[in-house]
């Protein structure tokens, strides 16, 4: 089996992971106008939800789901609520800050908890492998991605195929003109953020178990899920799927056909030169509000 | 009279900043002070593109880093000893800032949404600390570079330090008072306020961003070379270094974007906090909480920082005694503070 | 009359900050002739290097306490005096700065880490004290060229696995592995280590079929670990610098059903219990990591460390962290230098540092005047029914090496 081929056929499959990571932070930015810095490291308190779930009660991590899923949605209702809500001004800007804080407080709280010490979710399916025409596909990695094809479908068919979904797309849309028409946009936001993070409960469990962590890897997270973000086009669902692909895609290919020492380089560059030519993403609306 | 009364004012610091270093010549103030000074240039030089148009720039530490790998490759090179000499090296840390400043502002200033350029100036730090990782044979990788060192005694050894980040403090806050004050200042802060409104009244607001982003370039390069010779080593994620901006857009923040004041303030109360935090408690965790609500406080209750809002409460004070006084005496209102609280 | 008070009041919580500082900056300042002998340290309480940091802490305390018991140094009680530096160098320079320039304190000990042994080398130089570090073994500590600093290991960091390469060219040509693959990370701890080995290997003919350095920083090692696999090197060399870096590659390796002969990772296997947790007890058979030290070594006070340590500490023999007593040899060596020149005088000290052969936990040791060891080298652990055995070199080995490795379960 091709060396490149099976690092295409990887990047793919690992790039659903990350678009799971990923879409949370582009439809909260797309609703709320938010830039959610606290993304990388909810990703971790999900990863570590699991991670407990599974060490000290024996509950299989996708089973586990099923628990976390509604404790990071309260978490997200909760961190909405109490600090995105009251920021009535420079809302891009302040956001930052907001949700650096509730990243650091995070931070801490998981150090607290669960030490310094890197740990990874362990379950049956995440060792086992099947081969496929010479190349052994991680069991956890298909999983990971048919995961990712599901929630995010339904996630989909909430936002085209029923009235809440018009309500955000509207907002999505034009914040001012949404209020106009009726739509309660308060409760939209806080919605949307409450399912962005539970969403991200999942992305959590799939990166526990295919790297191992600690509390400090939200910053390397953060970096690159803004990045997929910003060349999918901020506030486009399947913008942040493409370019998850698109990012993961060619940081293995040039790991292994080149060096990994530019891969992330290579992938940054990518997006720049992107934002050059096209600024609003590859899937973003052109700029309708200017700074 | 006003503006006598805060150049008074102002002396007062500069004075009580030269003579602090021989009442308190203990290593450890001396060294404290030393990077609160440091960062009062950073975030004062950060300020004039970030505070001043709202372009929020998180990728100010890629200028940073090459100030002092400017200055530890030119020591290097050139064989340059240990000793004041190297500090008019320091300077050419800045000029390199500012000729990488042009192609980066140009790229990013095209992207006329304010998160894409938040997020681009992101990538730049990132690319720029990896390309210090991989390009061995310039930058020696991820073993760092040493920078010669002076034969100072230990207890002189913080003195110049001191003295040369004091001066870059001083020049940098005397800079971004001169252009506050002046036309090009009201173009940025017309631009902050609304861009096309300000296009339309023939602000040429392409030339003001972008004058901007490279003049604050500047003082940051040269606050990057002073700290890599002071740390005598440098590694590509210690110059490099996220936290960096994090610190100077916190500062800012903190103590009111795009006043004058703000940064000023914000670097002298993060700065020695960080470092005293580190210092004096050993309890990773409690550190990053503690830290983390106190923001969210601010924030939430001084939502534009520590000067602008104490600037707005006394002017309400103010502008309620003066209507108590209404029946015997005009009321004189005072909109627009020396100190700061730009038009919001 | 309100902008006054405003203005003024803006100045006296910037003075007050300052004076507040400034408070913090003079603790008392201890007379350098009376009183307790002490010995400061900045060390990584928290942060990226905590755990290595705290093991390192616990080396320095216990022989704290056993110069202690035996009266002190020069009959005076050692007292250490520690300050975090969250690892990071901005505050190691400010700890070691205010160590020796306001606390003077009479001698220092090293830092965890050649990333932070270098700012300190750097304070120690310019105030002329002997630093004497535990970590510090990459070639840009030794090209400061201080002669007041010793690395306090028995092998220099370049030198750590030139074990192994003697290993394998000692087993039988026709047993001997043919290909060998490299990964490192960009750490300066790990990166010097292969390029003496690789050119030894090729030297005896042993191929490298892949060679090449990944950020350290990297979350997904999945793209080398299947390179590694596809080049089907019967030797792998790991330069990883943590457990979920080996854990990574396990991971692929296990996955892909590939198995080498044999498998070395420079840090990670020597982390007991952290090692076999992460990648399973099962799958650490046969895995070897180089070490300076191991609990069952007849060197210099071995036997006490060890028993001392599980006394106080608690955990097996197995489970010492080799931090520990590389502090710990830190303190042996200072406390042979005082006894021998009767001074706490660091000049004194220095000339002392270089021509006397030191006894350590980890064996005999002398230093050259840029601060490299002289010492016994390191030597092979490896993996065996669950417990770490030495299996190379032969002379002090206790158990005989497994080759090849047994497929992963």
């Amino acid at each position: 089996m091709n060396l490149v081929f099976g690092s295409v056929v990887l990047g793919i499959l690992s790039g659903g992971i990350y678009a799971l990571m990923a879409v949370g932070l582009t439809l909260s930015f797309g609703v709320l106008e938010v830039i959610n810095i606290a993304q990388g490291m909810l990703v971790v308190v999900g990863a570590y939800l699991s991670f407990a779930l599974e060490s000290y009660w024996h509950i299989d991590p996708l089973l586990g789901l099923l628990i976390t899923i509604p404790t990071l949605f309260l978490l997200g209702f909760g961190i909405e609520w109490a600090f995105l809500r009251p920021l009535k001004q420079d809302r891009v800007a302040l956001s930052i800050l907001v949700t650096y804080a509730v990243a650091l407080i995070l931070e801490g709280l998981m150090g607290l908890w669960f030490g310094d010490n890197f740990v990874a979710i362990h379950a049956w399916y995440v060792d086992a492998a099947i081969n496929v025409f010479g190349l052994y596909i991680a069991d956890i990695y298909l999983i990971g991605f048919a995961l990712a094809i599901v929630l995010l479908g339904a996630v989909y068919l909430l936002l085209y195929r029923s009235k809440f979904g018009a309500a955000l797309r509207a907002t999505v849309q034009n914040r001012e003109a949404a209020v106009l028409i009726g739509i309660d946009v308060q409760r939209i936001s806080t919605l949307t953020f409450a399912i962005a993070t539970g969403l991200t409960a999942a992305g959590g469990m799939l990166f526990g178990a295919t790297t191992a962590f600690n509390a400090n890897s939200m910053l390397d997270l953060i970096s690159r899920l803004l990045m997929i973000i910003i060349l999918g086009g901020m506030g486009s669902m399947g913008g942040a799927l493409v370019a998850s692909l698109i990012m993961l895609v060619s940081v293995d290919v040039v790991s292994v056909a080149y060096t990994p020492t530019w891969s992330t380089f290579v992938f940054f560059a990518l997006t720049v030169v992107v934002m050059v030519v096209r600024p609003q993403g590859l899937f973003g609306a052109p700029p309708a509000r200017k700074v | 009279m006003k503006r006598n009364r805060m150049g008074l004012i102002a002396l007062i610091a500069v004075v009580a900043a030269v003579v602090y270093p021989f009442v308190f010549s203990s290593t450890e103030a001396t060294t404290i002070v030393f990077y609160a000074l440091l960062y009062v240039a950073i975030a004062s030089s950060w300020n004039i593109i970030g505070g001043f148009t709202g372009y929020i720039s998180l990728g100010h530490a890629a200028f940073f880093g090459l100030g002092a790998y400017t200055i530890a490759l030119v020591a290097d090179h050139l064989g340059i000893p240990g000793g004041y000499g190297l500090f008019l090296v320091a300077l050419l840390g800045g000029v390199v800032a500012a000729l990488f400043a042009v192609p980066m502002g140009f790229i990013a200033l095209r992207l006329r949404t304010i998160h894409s350029f938040v997020i681009v100036t992101i990538a730049y730090l990132f690319m720029f600390q990896l390309l210090a990782f991989n390009l061995l044979g310039v930058t020696n990788g991820s073993s760092g570079l040493a920078i010669p060192q002076p034969n100072w005694s230990g207890a002189f050894f913080n003195m110049p330090f001191y003295f040369a980040a004091l001066v870059l403090a001083v020049l940098t806050v005397l800079l971004a008072y001169w252009i506050r004050n002046s036309r090009f200042g009201l173009g940025l802060l017309a631009i902050r306020d609304d861009e096309d409104k300000a296009a339309g009244v023939g602000v040429d607001t392409w030339k003001h961003k972008f004058a901007a982003y490279i003049i604050s370039a500047v003082p940051i390069g040269i606050a990057g070379a002073i700290y890599a010779y002071f740390s005598s080593y440098i590694y590509p994620q210690t110059v490099f270094d996220p936290m960096i901006d994090l610190t100077i857009v916190l500062s800012a923040f903190l103590g009111g974007m795009g006043t004058l004041l703000g940064p000023i303030l914000g670097a002298f109360i993060l700065q020695p906090a960080q470092q005293l935090l580190t210092f004096y408690t050993g309890a990773a965790g409690w550190d990053l909480v503690l830290f983390g609500v106190l923001f969210l406080v601010v924030i939430l209750l001084m939502p534009s920082g520590i000067v602008p809002t104490i600037v707005e409460r006394t002017r309400r004070a103010r502008v309620r005694e003066a209507v108590q006084k209404a029946d015997e005496t005009v009321p004189t209102p005072d909109a627009n503070p020396a100190a700061g609280g730009g038009p919001r | 009359m309100f902008s006054v008070r405003r203005n003024r009041a803006a100045l006296v919580a910037l003075t007050a900050s300052t004076l507040l500082l400034a408070a913090c900056g003079s603790t008392p300042s201890s007379s350098a002739s009376a009183g307790p002998v002490k010995i400061g340290i900045s060390l990584s309480l928290s942060g990226d290097f905590s755990g290595d940091g705290k093991a390192i802490l616990q080396g320095y305390q216990l022989w704290a306490h056993d110069v202690n018991q035996q009266g002190g140094l020069l009959g005076r009680k050692v007292e250490l005096v520690v300050k975090d530096d969250d690892s990071t160098t901005q505050q190691t320079i400010t700890n070691y700065s205010t160590l020796i320039g306001t606390d003077h304190v009479n001698l220092v000990f090293g830092p965890f880490s050649s990333l932070l042994t270098i700012p300190a080398e750097q304070i120690a130089k310019r105030y002329g004290y002997v630093l004497l570090g535990p970590a510090g073994g990459a070639p840009n500590v030794f090209a400061e060229n201080y002669k007041g600093y010793a690395f306090v290991q028995p092998a220099s960091v370049v030198n750590n696995l030139l074990s192994f390469g003697a290993m394998l060219k000692s087993l039988p040509a026709s047993e001997r592995p043919t290909s060998v693959a490299y990964a490192t990370s960009n750490d300066p701890f790990t990166q010097p280590q292969l390029p003496p080995l690789q050119s030894e290997l090729s030297a005896a003919g042993i191929k490298s079929v892949y060679y090449q350095v990944f950020p350290d920083e990297t979350p997904d090692l999945t793209p080398e670990a299947l390179a590694i696999v596809h080049s089907g090197a019967q030797a792998v060399v790991l330069g990883t610098t943590s457990v979920p870096q080996v854990q990574a590659f396990v991971q692929t390796f296990i996955q892909q059903h590939y198995t080498p002969k044999v498998i070395i990772a420079t840090s990670g296997p020597d982390q007991g219990s952290a090692f076999s947790s992460a990648i399973g007890a099962a799958n650490t058979e046969g895995f070897l990591v180089p070490e300076g030290w191991t609990a069952s070594a007849n060197t210099y006070q071995n036997s006490k460390f060890v028993s001392e340590y599980l006394a106080k500490y608690g955990g097996t023999a197995n489970a010492i962290p080799s931090d520990a007593p590389e502090a710990y040899s830190v303190g042996q060596i200072m406390q042979q230098m005082v006894q021998k020149t009767h001074s706490l005088d660091n000049a004194t000290l220095i000339k002392a540092l270089h021509d006397t052969t030191f006894k350590t936990v980890q064996g005999p040791m002398s230093f050259n005047s840029n601060g490299s060891p002289v010492g016994s080298g390191t030597f092979l652990v490896q993996w065996q029914g669950g417990n770490t055995k030495i299996v190379w070199p032969q002379n002090i080995q206790q158990a005989n090496l497994e080759f090849p490795k047994p497929a992963w379960h």
